[in-house]
């Protein structure tokens, strides 16, 4: 039993990676981003998953035992509620907690007025982004983390032992957790190692949206000194996160660095003037990256094309995946394009149909990666997801 | 005015080990050994803080 499960991981793993490789596997692979769909079909709630890392990675044992995948993320729900709880972080929706029990944890980002930096703090982000972080953003960002200068407190001292000691105890669980899918399922993790955009960064969590686009406007200087500033630090998060043996790619998750979110000038400037230098050097270091774009990004193909060949693998969300495979498959390879609303909204055959034109007008010569557009919630039904699977298999063969 | 001063510390740093040694009696025995560790706790701190913004 032990034998055959390596052998199907090792069967699996090669169908991936010389897919990610823009090369041609004996069949397109399938490797779904499934969040809060492996609580739906494990039987636990939202809550559960995301409080409960535990029952969020035996979730995801279930679901890639039960379904003939290539690779699978082994904590889609990468947020632990636990975690940002115990800290006092205020910027989630918990499930159970401020949402319902079986909605996904939610992102609440604040008012222009309550943005975790204030438009006047450039300078001191920019001189010591890491201080500035521990001394400025998280004790906004946290009701428990007092001020510098302010009184400490006892919930102020526990917010660092318990997150420190949480974290570790997270992420220490992650290598079990791929040796289970390896031996239970023989299944491969599809990524490791996390980036974001210095400009992502800035809107997600610092400025907020609509404060970063005032910035644009009023301070661009700032904006652009700020991303280089943010730069080596997350390449350092980027790269130290990775897979030590370069097989797995470290994953980009772009938010909103794209026409209409921002103008294609401020994109060139400085969301791509700051985020490719990044992507050049993890490429020189042999990591390839998953850009998972997010939204539609088809106005910035032409600078994704200016990358080395192979260095990325390139996830369609709202792009027309044919346009994106005649700009792009020429040099990388392309994953996903299947829209989350037919997995959610279709039939079955309108799933299978979908696939079928998929692989038919993009991965004919391979290089193509088989996902839903976005990650998969509870909301998408079982038996779509079956049939993404089952199409993938039957008219993927090479 | 000394703090703005300082040098802005690398990735993977909090607290570099020249600030630290400062505060030090000169080191007996193996000082790359205690260098060694300083960096490699300090980094977890490090870790926890941009983990939180980019993971978290």
């Amino acid at each position: 039993m032990t034998q055959d499960m390596e052998k199907l991981y090792q069967e699996r793993l090669n169908r991936y990676v010389t897919a990610m490789r823009n090369q041609k596997p004996d069949c397109v692979p399938l490797r779904p981003f499934l969040a809060e769909f492996t609580a739906k079909y494990a039987g636990y709630t939202c809550q559960e998953v995301t409080h409960d890392f535990r029952k969020a990675f035996d979730a995801v044992v279930k679901t890639a035992s039960d379904f003939d995948w290539d690779a699978v993320v082994g904590n889609m729900v990468y947020v632990w509620s636990g975690l940002t709880e115990a800290i006092g972080l205020e910027y989630y929706g918990v499930p159970g907690i401020q949402i319902g029990k079986d909605v996904g944890f939610q992102y609440r980002e604040p008012s222009e007025e309550k943005a975790f930096m204030k438009p006047n703090e450039y300078d001191q982000l920019i001189e010591d982004p890491t201080a500035f972080l521990f001394n400025v953003w998280l004790p906004r960002a946290s009701k428990d983390v007092q001020a510098q200068g302010d009184s400490t407190s006892y919930r102020n001292n526990l917010s660092f032992l318990k997150g420190g000691m949480a974290l570790l105890s997270y992420f220490s669980a992650f290598p079990g957790q791929g040796q289970r899918l390896r031996t239970e399922c023989g299944m491969p993790g599809a990524i490791a190692g996390i980036l974001k955009a210095p400009l992502d960064i800035l809107g997600d969590k610092l400025r907020g949206y609509i404060g970063l686009c005032m910035d644009l406007i009023e301070r661009p200087d700032k904006v652009l000194k700020a991303c280089e500033a943010l730069a080596p630090h997350l390449c350092h998060i980027a790269m130290t996160s990775s897979d030590p043996e370069k097989i797995l790619p470290i994953t980009v998750w772009m938010h909103r660095g794209c026409v209409p979110f921002i103008s294609h000038e401020h994109f060139k400037n400085c969301y791509w003037a700051t985020l490719k230098p990044i992507l050049q050097e993890l490429w020189s270091q042999g990591h390839q990256v998953l850009l998972y774009a997010e939204g539609n990004w088809n106005h910035h193909l032409e600078s994704f094309a200016e990358l080395p060949e192979g260095s990325i693998i390139y996830h369609v969300d709202q792009d027309d995946i044919v346009n994106v495979h005649k700009r792009l498959g020429h040099k990388f390879c392309l994953s996903g394009g299947l829209p989350n609303t037919l997995l959610s909204f279709g039939t079955e055959d309108q799933v299978r149909a979908e696939c079928k034109r998929i692989i038919q007008t993009v991965a004919q010569d391979g290089g193509y990666i088989m996902d839903a557009s976005a990650i998969v919630q509870n909301d998408a039904k079982i038996e779509n997801i079956r049939a993404m699977t089952e199409a993938t298999r039957e008219y993927g063969q090479y | 005015m000394e703090e703005q001063n300082k040098e802005q510390p690398k990735p993977g740093v909090c607290i570099p080990w020249e600030e630290k040694s400062k505060e030090l009696p000169k080191i007996q025995g193996d000082a790359e050994l205690v260098q060694r560790v300083w960096e490699e706790v300090d980094e977890l701190a490090y870790t926890y803080i941009w983990h939180l913004l980019v993971s978290f």
